[in-house]
């Protein structure tokens, strides 16, 4: 591999940019991708991940930017020659040959001796647990063997980087399910370097090291799976990633200890944050409903917010409820409960929600940071 | 009681439509082994004196021509082709709707049309010499190419976009890809349209009938003109002849070629 080290990042895009006619689809991306690490790009779909994907792989070229992988510059390589094992939305098999063959196509290319090619597929077959099937064709598999072909002759080529366009779309719930995590496994006791698109957001929650949010053709966070959940960078992350409570807030004076208080339209609120806020910012409180307990009136534990709320309704959701509340300004919120058996809260009923001061997360209004000041 | 009514009707338009197609043809064949020189039917008593005169070089010569013709015709049509539909499908390019009516265009156009123009055109260019099989093969491509482009258009519209970018990312260069991928997936239509194109030249008798010379003429043709004569049931035997021997090949080619053959080779062996 020339200039090719392994202390470089697997994937580095500095400044992608790709418009088509007027419409900009990817903007001025940034993104590292480390050895071994397992990062996704997650966002509705014309969000530009796809299009981000078909630039790596040399399907699309760039408007500007720059593309490397393993250190090495690609934006100007045809796909045949980036070194990339790519596994499609519709697997993309060939038709017209059997499983052995597919996956034997890659190195072919490569001009591999055929008794090296021989082994290597065998290993590859027996690796996604498809040795037996070798002679069948691709419309004689099922949908999960055929994801299983598409990922064998993606890895069997030993590329640096592996590129996976929503592979588990086209499954049922349980083989998504189970081939996400055959996936991971996969993937870490390989090591390799994997950019994964999705618009799902549980498969990225489970299966990332990083995930990018992606948003109009930017990103709009990149973090940890908790990160993401636990302290989005705006409303957009807030809402995509799970459902949450946003209400609107103000700093209502100096931080002591850690903790900051807050003026809201429920009531006054207290968080704990490292960094202070500016006086004065328009603020969208991101409390997650799970992290919104109902208590009766008065017997929130000390040094919780606590603000008073009128039950709407409650639906019944097998292991949890999902309770409707009303806050104090009128606006709608709700909660999640564990149904623990006693249905305790009742339309009609009026409590106080209550939640830890590490258990809401500030987001500047319109903004895409954290309403931290500069 | 409809259903057995509609059903009778059925039977009844079904079995109309076949002695129609069907008759004419075997009323043919039947007369082809008249004894007499006049094509009675029923026959006269039989003979097989008129299939004899049929395998005389007067026919024999003119029905190998066009088999020749057919050929080439079929081979020329698809090397031209198969990169128009290959363009078409991939790439823009300065001038491609142009360049697509032009070549589909044909199909609309009455072949004595194109015969007459190929002619005329022959002639003024200074090409006259060029009458005989280098202008029908001319003219025969011009015909068989929207049939040819149409038919393997249709079948490279049927490829995964994605096979084939899964492919060059596998390593395989755009040839390789070409060969490996688009062109075996291809298949069927590839061949779909050499079958028509050859089918088409060997019927051809509009444009035959102004670029032909005395010494290459197609078998069509040479009926033409013996029909202005009069009527030998030899034309009979020709006419079977020239029925048999291009479904044979066809037949041939299916198996060779295997259109249709693909898709149960899908479903086949388990």
């Amino acid at each position: 591999m020339p200039e090719g080290r392994m202390s470089e990042a697997a994937l580095e895009l500095r400044g992608l940019e790709k418009r088509f006619g007027a419409q900009t689809a990817v903007a001025a991306i940034d993104l590292q991708v480390q050895q071994g690490e397992f990062v996704t790009l997650l966002g509705p779909s014309g969000c530009g991940k796809t299009t981000t994907l078909n630039m790596i792989a040399g399907f699309i070229t760039p408007d500007a930017g720059s593309i490397r992988l393993g250190g090495r510059a690609v934006e100007n390589l045809p796909p045949h020659r980036r070194d990339l094992g790519i596994v499609f939305q519709d697997y993309a098999l060939f038709p017209h040959r059997n499983a052995a063959e597919n996956v034997a196509f890659g190195l072919r290319m490569r001009k591999l001796a055929k008794t090296e090619i021989a082994a290597r597929v065998a290993d590859a077959l027996r690796m996604v647990r498809l040795d037996g099937l070798d002679k069948r064709r691709p419309l004689q598999l099922s949908g999960g063997q055929r994801q299983r072909v598409a990922l064998a002759r993606a890895l069997v080529i030993r590329p640096a980087l592996l590129l996976l366009d929503e592979p588990l779309s086209n499954l049922d719930l349980k083989l998504r399910e189970e081939m996400r995590s055959e996936i991971s496994t996969l993937q870490r006791r390989l090591g390799i370097a994997t950019v994964f698109v999705t618009h799902d957001q549980d498969e990225a929650l489970t299966m990332s090291d990083r995930i990018a949010v992606m948003r109009q053709g930017r990103i709009e966070q990149i973090g940890t799976a908790r990160d993401i959940y636990e302290r989005p960078a705006s409303v957009f992350v807030a809402t995509f990633i799970g459902s949450t409570n946003l209400v609107r807030a103000k700093p209502a004076g100096p931080p002591s200890e850690g903790l900051v208080p807050l003026a809201t339209a429920a009531g006054p609120a207290i968080l704990r944050l490292d960094r202070p806020l500016a006086a004065g910012a328009d603020l969208l409180l991101a409390i997650r409903p799970e992290r919104l307990q109902l208590t009766p009136t008065g017997t929130a534990p000390d040094g919780s917010t606590a603000w008073p709320v009128r039950i709407e309704g409650v639906t019944y959701l097998g292991g949890r409820l999902e309770i409707a509340l009303r806050l104090a300004d009128g606006s709608p919120a709700t909660a999640h409960a564990m149904n623990l058996g006693a249905m305790a809260w009742q339309p009609g009923h009026v409590a106080d929600a209550w939640f830890r001061p590490d258990d809401a997360w500030p987001i500047l209004d319109g903004g895409a940071s954290d309403g931290a000041a500069p | 009681m409809r259903r057995p009514v509609s059903y009778l009707a059925l039977l009844a338009a079904v079995a109309l439509i076949y002695l129609f197609m069907l008759g004419p043809i075997l009323i043919t064949a039947v007369v082809s082994f008249n004894r007499s020189d006049r094509s009675y039917f029923p026959p006269r008593g039989l003979s097989l004196h008129w299939w004899g005169a049929a395998f005389t070089p007067q026919w024999t010569g003119a029905f190998v021509f066009s088999l020749e013709l057919a050929a080439l015709s079929a081979i020329a049509t698809t090397i031209a082709g198969l990169p128009l539909a290959l363009a078409f499908r991939s790439y823009e390019f300065p001038g491609k709707a142009a360049i697509q009516a032009m070549t589909l265009g044909p199909l609309v156009l009455p072949s004595l049309v194109t015969g007459i123009a190929l002619l005329q055109f022959l002639t003024l260019a200074g090409l006259g010499s060029w009458i005989g099989l280098p202008a029908l093969l001319i003219g025969h491509v011009v015909i068989c190419l929207p049939f040819s482009v149409r038919t393997i258009a249709i079948s490279l519209a049927s490829i995964p976009v994605s096979a084939e970018l899964a492919a060059a990312s596998l390593g395989a260069s755009p040839g390789a890809v070409l060969r490996e991928i688009t062109l075996p997936l291809a298949r069927s239509g590839v061949g779909a349209g050499m079958i028509f194109a050859f089918i088409s030249s060997f019927d051809d008798v509009n444009l035959a009938l102004f670029v032909s010379s005395p010494r290459q003429t197609p078998i069509t043709v040479q009926i033409m003109q013996f029909l202005e004569f009069g009527f030998s049931p030899t034309l009979a035997a020709l006419s079977i002849l020239s029925m048999l021997v291009p479904l044979a090949l066809v037949a041939l080619c299916g198996r060779v070629v295997g259109i249709g053959g693909y898709l149960q080779q899908e479903q086949g062996h388990a």
